[in-house]
This record gives C-alpha cells, structure tokens and sequence, in this order.
C-alpha cells in the first residue's frame, strides 16, 4: 500500500462517523471476518485509523479497494455536498434499450477518449440507481482520489445528479454522458441542493402530490367534546380554502428537503418616488435567495397560515412545479 | 362593508361569547380551549384570523360580547393585522367590550416602539391591555381568567357592573413620557 | 432563595384568588326553585321544537308547490328553454357516462379553478388488480396546456402532447398516456411478481421504466446458467418484443426446446411463461 492509498484511508475514516465505521467496513467485505473482530471501535478515532492502516496494509488492500469503500459510505450517505441536476435532451432513437453493461463500456471508453488517466468506477444501487465515481488526472498525473466527483443517473430517464465536479471537468464529462446515454444534449436542470434523496423525489415525482378529485377521502372524525362543541372557528371555510390550495401546490406529508431557491432578478426599476433609479433604462439586477432546513414545507406553511396570499404565484409555485430553485426573471417573462 | 354590532342580537341565559382575533391563529387555540372549561357561565368561543367575519355564518353567530385582539410584539404583521381588523367593530364596542392581548412582549427580537405604538393604541381606543406568556399551559390559563373576569361583566352577568364602567377603570393610559425616548 | 419566584407575592394572590373563586361558586341555591325553572325550562323547549316543525312543514309545502306553477309557464313562452332542458339533460347524461368510464377503470376528470383546468386521474391496472393512479391537469385557457402532473419522468408527457394534437384531441392524448401508464405498472407488476413467485431466477437487471429485464436462469442437469434479456421497445405493451439468449454451452439457445421457450416469453407475459418452462423442466 503506497503513501497515497494510506492518506486516502485516513480522510475516508475521519469523514465517517464512528458509529456507522463498524457497519460500512462490514459491507465492503475487503477484511476478513477476524480482521474486522481485532478492531476495537471504542477507542478513539485516531488509534481506529492507525490499526485500520496497518490491517489493510497487511492484507495488501490498493486504492481501489478504498474507493470501493468510499463509495460505500457515499451511497449510503448520499445527503452530503452540493449536488447539482443536469438534464438529457433530445434522445436518439436507441436511447431508451441502454442497458447498464453497454453504458458502463461506453461512458468509460468516451470519457478515457476525452481524458488520460481518469479513474472511473460504476455501480449499481439497489434503487435502480447507477453510480458513477470520477477521480480525475491531468495528462500525465496519476488520478486525484481525494477530489473524487460522483455521478447518479437512473437509466431511461433524463436527470442526472452530480456532486463535486470542477468547472474543468464539467464539459468532458457532460459529453461522456451524454453520447453514452445515447442523447444529442444535455442542459443544466436549475436545480441543486444538499440532499439528493430531496432532489429526486422532487423531479421524479416521488412526493405526495395533491390533486382535486370529485371524491375526497372521508374526513377523519372530529372530535366532539364538549370543548369542541363551543369553541368555533369562524373562518374555518377560508382557512380550509388556504390549506387545499397550499397543498395543491407545495404538496401533501412529507415534502422533499430543498434547502434554497434563487431568484435573480434583471428587470426595470420601478419605484415612483425614486426617479433616478426608474429612469434608468439598463436593468436592476438582484438576487432574492429563500433558504431553509425545507424550503416547500416553509412555503408551505406561509401559503397555508395565510403570511402569503394565495392563490401561490406563479414564482414560489414554480419551484416544485417545474422542479428547478434556480430562476432568472427579466421583464414579463420567466425564463431559464 | 359589515360592522359587527355588540347589540344586534338578543342575548342567551347565562352564556357569555367571546371572539378571539389573531392573525398567527397560534396562541387562541390554547386560551380557547381554556376559556371554555369555566363551568359558572357556559362560554362560547369564536376564533378568527382578522375581521370582518364572513357573511355565511353571520346567522348562527351569537351576540359577541368581547373582541380581544392578541397581538404577538414580534411580528409587524401581527399588529397590522389587527389594526385594519378594528375598522369593522362597531364603535358601541369601544365601550369597554375590546379588549389587547400582547404576547412575546419580553422576546428580544420585538422592534423597539412596537410595544409603545400598542400602547398608543390601546389608550386611544380605551381599550385594557393584558400581557400573557404564551408558551406555557400556566400563561394561558391565567391569561384565560382574567379575560374571564372581563367577559362576565361586558356580557352582564354581574349584577351592578356594566362594561363601560369596568373599562374606565382598567383601560391603559398613556404613560406621561410615552412620546420620549426610552432609555431602559 | 430557590423556589422564591414559585412562591413570589403575586403567586400567592393568585392562591387566594383561586380560593374565592371556588368558595363562591359553592354557594348553595334553593332547590326548589332550581326545580321549578328546570321544568320550564323543559316545557318552553318542547313548545319551540313543536314551533319549529310546524314552520318548516309550511316552508316545504310552499317548495312544492312554487316549481309546478313556474314549470308550466315557462314550456309555454318559447321554445328557447325547451332547447336549455335539452341541454341540461345532455349534460347530466354526459355526467353520468363519465362517472361509468370513471367506474370501469378509465379516467376521472374534474373541472378545477373555475372551469379554466380540467383535472384527470389515470388509474392503472393490471390482471384485474387496482395500482396507481396517476393524475394530470390540464390548463385550458388560453390552450390546452399540462400545468402539473405526477407522472413520472421516464413517460415522454411533452412528446406524447406534440403526436396526439393535445389541442383538438384531449381524448387521444389521455388514451396515449393512459396505455403507456398502464402498460408501465403492468411490467411492473409482472417484475413484482417474478421476483414473489420465482426464487430460484435471478433478476440480473432492470430499469425505472421496466423496459429492461436481464434473468439468470440454471438449466437443470449440469447446472448451466443462462442469461435471458428480455427487452420491451413498445413502451404501449407489457409483452416483450425481443428475447435474447446467453449462454456458455453455445447450443443451448438454438435447441428447438430453447426456442419454443422463446416465442413462449414473447406471447405470455413473463412470470407465467416462467411458470411454464419450470413445469417442463427446462429450468430449475
């Protein structure tokens, strides 16, 4: 085990947390049983890495088997980094019979087109997702294994997730994906944030959306102490009202855990007491940024309790609408 | 435009209505569900985001005997909200049948003036103004009582008492050196 | 000092305020009297609920009477409200279709937001049993538009909009996206239910859409494993339109047996072709 796998083991272990170091190093079945036995996870951290190192050394371990293990502890722990959202356009005829085998060949050869020395590792969740691990090298440096960039797609449909990709990197790496899913474009999706779980279920659907039917579930039944009976809600309609059209749009349950949405605003100033700034004719230019630990249940919340009017306009309605946090606004329209 | 009239209704035996405005609809629940436990008079409890109520139920509405307005100090639009809500009471109810509840009033994020401009208010309209902790369990039931002692008398269940004469004795004044500084 | 502000001044005024209140309330009334009110208080509520009835005994005779007098009228002036009756029927025969098609699993649709969209839940099926449902809604004004929906991403919506003409042709583009839902879940359910009733087949791979399915199978005797690619092109179809075989022991795939075993895979859904080749042995 040369120096490099040695210090990519040591920052792996220290990003895990200790309660979970027991479990992932289970699942990469690299150590024998015994191995795994002779470790003592209640000491601290340091003195785990240190036997951890030697353990792996002894059992000839390269940094390929730590990969495996890193990409272990990131698919189980997929909420973490930045992710942002690409999106496939314009597939060619074949596009939708890509099997996983003939993806896994053809995104590699591409992007080894592109790239010498580039380390790439493919693998399959059990959710249907594929995995992708990108370290990437310059032209004669070996691989970076610690800047490692991670890639999910599901196959067949056009998102694709990306997480730590260097604006260098960026186009090599649209271009493998693309012509390997056999697509003719891909454009940025507008749309990023921490969880990828979120990400997902928000642009494949996965949350419980509500919709207007002409049979609504039976309503639970309310309860009829005497407290109740005496004390009424006088607008109880309106505030009925407010909840099924916050609902409507935002969602009902649990609603994907989006942490900020942009807004960049690049219209005309118009303020009839400020007549300098109305009578300039480039645009003003801001950016209106909403963050929270769950922007839509926030939204939701303020559309719901009547803070914002509803019907939603179009602009908070559109971010899991058009499942995008990311919008510019110029004059009358709005658009990507 | 309807105003809600404190004499437009015959009133029941021994039942006294209250209507508690709130814009947040957080904090009425709780005195609600208070209020009503008195067993010496039945209570009845209207609870509303913000006046003017709605035309639909305006039938099966008993006479209102006492607005309060609870105000949480730490949202503007808390105090807005119930500002344009007293343009739909009928002046009559200025007779001692409003009543200001300020929650929050020592939370560190309440605007400076706000507390003030409440007061104002409140003196203006001779209106009491009570302050209640709205956290706990204990808040709301003391809360609960004193508009109690103040819903008996606007809804003339004690004898020898009337609303108005009540209100001239609690109402908030206006402190002399309201207008200036405060320096605490 | 612990406890002083449990036990301050005004804790202790409200003790004694709590007291008086209780020791008032106790004060004892006449029973008599308190019986003699009840029992008018009795009387009083019965004579109101007699009133009562009275009232809407009459309001509900003059309901009756009012629309027979009006209907004779009015089919006597023109023929115009003759045409509106005519109309309204139309309409409530119209109702009553949807709600069969609703009732024998085609699609709902409700008209939302003033009667500017239209709503529409897709229910899916498949042998018989019930899955998702899937909804839709359509803006009208100022065209017909797909406003939000939770379909998911793999079923081409926006392609499927522009080749059935959503513009004239809503009824087409449902039964579009109505089929290629359908046909979705029911792969679905076919892949749920290899994996429920087939242990002993290995599913290598699949995709989100079910369009693909790898299996593992081993052909009894030397214990060969088999590889069968299932592939569905028409997305419209639970069948799979091509089947292609892998195998070590290259033979294997082009025996008659093997072949007819193919055709079988094409023409019968697959959990019960599997079923099939198991009873003939030709896998364990």
């Amino acid at each position: 085990m040369d120096n490099s796998a040695k210090h990519l083991l040591q920052r792996l272990v220290r990003r895990i947390p200790a309660s979970m170091l027991k479990s992932t190093l289970d699942k990469w079945e690299r150590l024998t049983a015994e191995k795994r036995k002779s470790l003592d996870f209640t000491q601290s951290k340091w003195i785990i890495t240190q036997e951890l190192v030697a353990l792996c050394e002894k059992s000839e371990l390269t940094v390929k088997h730590i990969t495996e293990l890193e990409m272990i502890y990131i698919t189980e722990n997929p909420n973490q980094g930045m992710w942002h959202t690409f999106q496939l356009v314009e597939p060619e005829d074949d596009a939708h019979s890509v099997e996983l085998m003939q993806f896994k060949e053809q995104f590699k050869s591409h992007l080894r087109e592109l790239q010498r020395n580039v380390s790439v590792k493919i693998k399959k969740h059990t959710d249907q997702a594929v995995w992708i691990r990108v370290a990437w090298g310059d032209g004669l440096s070996s691989p970076n294994h610690l800047k490692a960039t991670y890639v999910v797609l599901y196959l067949q449909t056009p998102y694709v997730f990306v997480n730590a990709l260097s604006s260098k990197h960026k186009p090599l790496l649209l271009q493998a994906l693309t012509l390997s899913t056999r697509h003719q474009q891909i454009k940025a999706a507008n749309l990023s944030g921490q969880k990828l779980t979120a990400l997902r279920d928000l642009l494949m659907r996965q949350y419980q959306q509500v919709f207007p039917t002409k049979y609504p579930s039976p309503l639970a039944e309310s309860d009829q102490s005497i407290s109740k009976l005496r004390v009424e809600k006088v607008q109880a309609e309106a505030s009925a009202n407010r909840h099924r059209m916050a609902g409507e749009t935002f969602g009902d349950g649990m609603l994907p855990a989006l942490q900020s949405a942009v807004f960049k605003l690049e219209t005309k100033f118009k303020d009839p007491t400020n007549e300098a700034m109305t009578q300039r004719d480039e645009p003003f230019i801001c950016s209106v940024k909403f963050s929270s630990s769950n922007l839509l249940e926030s939204l939701r919340h303020c559309a719901s309790s009547g803070i914002a009017s509803t019907p939603v306009t179009p602009m908070l309605s559109s971010i899991p609408l058009k499942g995008r946090n990311y919008f510019v606004i110029t004059d009358n329209v709005l658009t990507a | 435009m309807s105003l809600l009239k404190p004499f437009s209704k015959l009133p029941d035996l021994n039942t006294a209505n209250i209507l508690l405005v709130e814009n947040e609809e957080q904090f009425q629940q709780n005195l609600a569900d208070t209020l009503v436990e008195e067993t010496a008079v039945t209570v009845n409890v209207r609870l509303a985001k913000s006046l003017p109520l709605p035309m639909e139920n305006d039938e099966s509405r008993p006479r209102i005997d006492l607005v309060v307005f609870i105000i949480n100090l730490t949202s503007d639009k808390s105090f807005e909200s119930a500002k344009a809500s007293l343009k739909y009471l009928d002046p009559g109810y200025f007779l001692g049948k409003v009543c200001f509840v300020a929650t929050n009033a020592r939370h560190a994020s309440v605007r400076t003036g706000c507390l003030d401009a409440l007061r104002q208010l409140a003196a203006l309209l001779h209106c009491p103004l009570l302050f209640a902790e709205d956290q706990s369990p204990e808040g709301a039931t003391s809360s609960a009582r004193r508009l109690l002692t103040i819903l008996k008398v606007a809804s003339g269940l004690v004898p020898n008492t009337t609303a108005l004469y009540l209100s001239s004795l609690t109402r908030c004044t206006m402190p002399p050196d309201i207008d200036q500084p405060s320096f605490d | 000092m612990e406890g002083a502000s449990t036990r301050g001044v005004l804790s202790h005024l409200s003790l004694l305020e709590v007291q008086a209140r209780s020791r008032g309330s106790q004060v004892p009334q006449q029973p008599s009297r308190v019986k003699e009110l009840k029992a008018k208080v009795e009387a009083l509520t019965s004579q109101r609920d007699q009133l009562k009835a009275e009232l809407q005994i009459h309001k509900k005779l003059q309901k009756l009477r009012a629309p027979v007098d009006g209907e004779d009228e009015e089919m006597d002036v023109d023929s115009e409200s003759s045409e509106l009756f005519h109309l309204m029927a139309r309409h409530s025969e119209l109702t009553d279709l949807l709600h069969a098609h609703n009732l024998i699993g085609g699609y709902d649709a409700i008209t939302t937001n003033r009667g500017k969209s239209m709503c529409f839940s897709l229910a899916t099926q498949y042998e018989g049993v019930y899955l998702d449902t899937y909804n839709l809604e359509l803006n009208l004004k100022p065209n017909v538009r797909i406003s939000r929906h939770n379909i998911p991403p793999f079923i081409p919506l926006n392609s499927l909009a522009e080749q059935s003409d959503l513009q004239t042709d809503v009824r087409a583009f449902l039964a579009t996206v109505s089929q290629h839902l359908n046909a979705f879940a029911g792969r679905r359910q076919q892949l749920k239910l290899v994996k429920e009733q087939h242990k002993s087949v290995e599913v290598m791979e699949s995709n989100l859409l079910c369009s693909i399915l790898v299996l593992m199978f081993t052909v009894p005797k030397k214990k060969t494993p088999l590889l069968c690619m299932l592939e569905y092109t028409d997305h419209t179809r639970c069948l799979p339109t091509q089947v292609h075989l892998n195998c070590e022991d290259e033979l294997l795939p082009d025996s008659p047996k093997w072949k007819k075993n193919c055709s079988l895979l094409m023409e019968v859904p697959v959990h019960r072709a599997l079923t099939a080749i198991k009873k003939a042995s030709d896998i364990v």
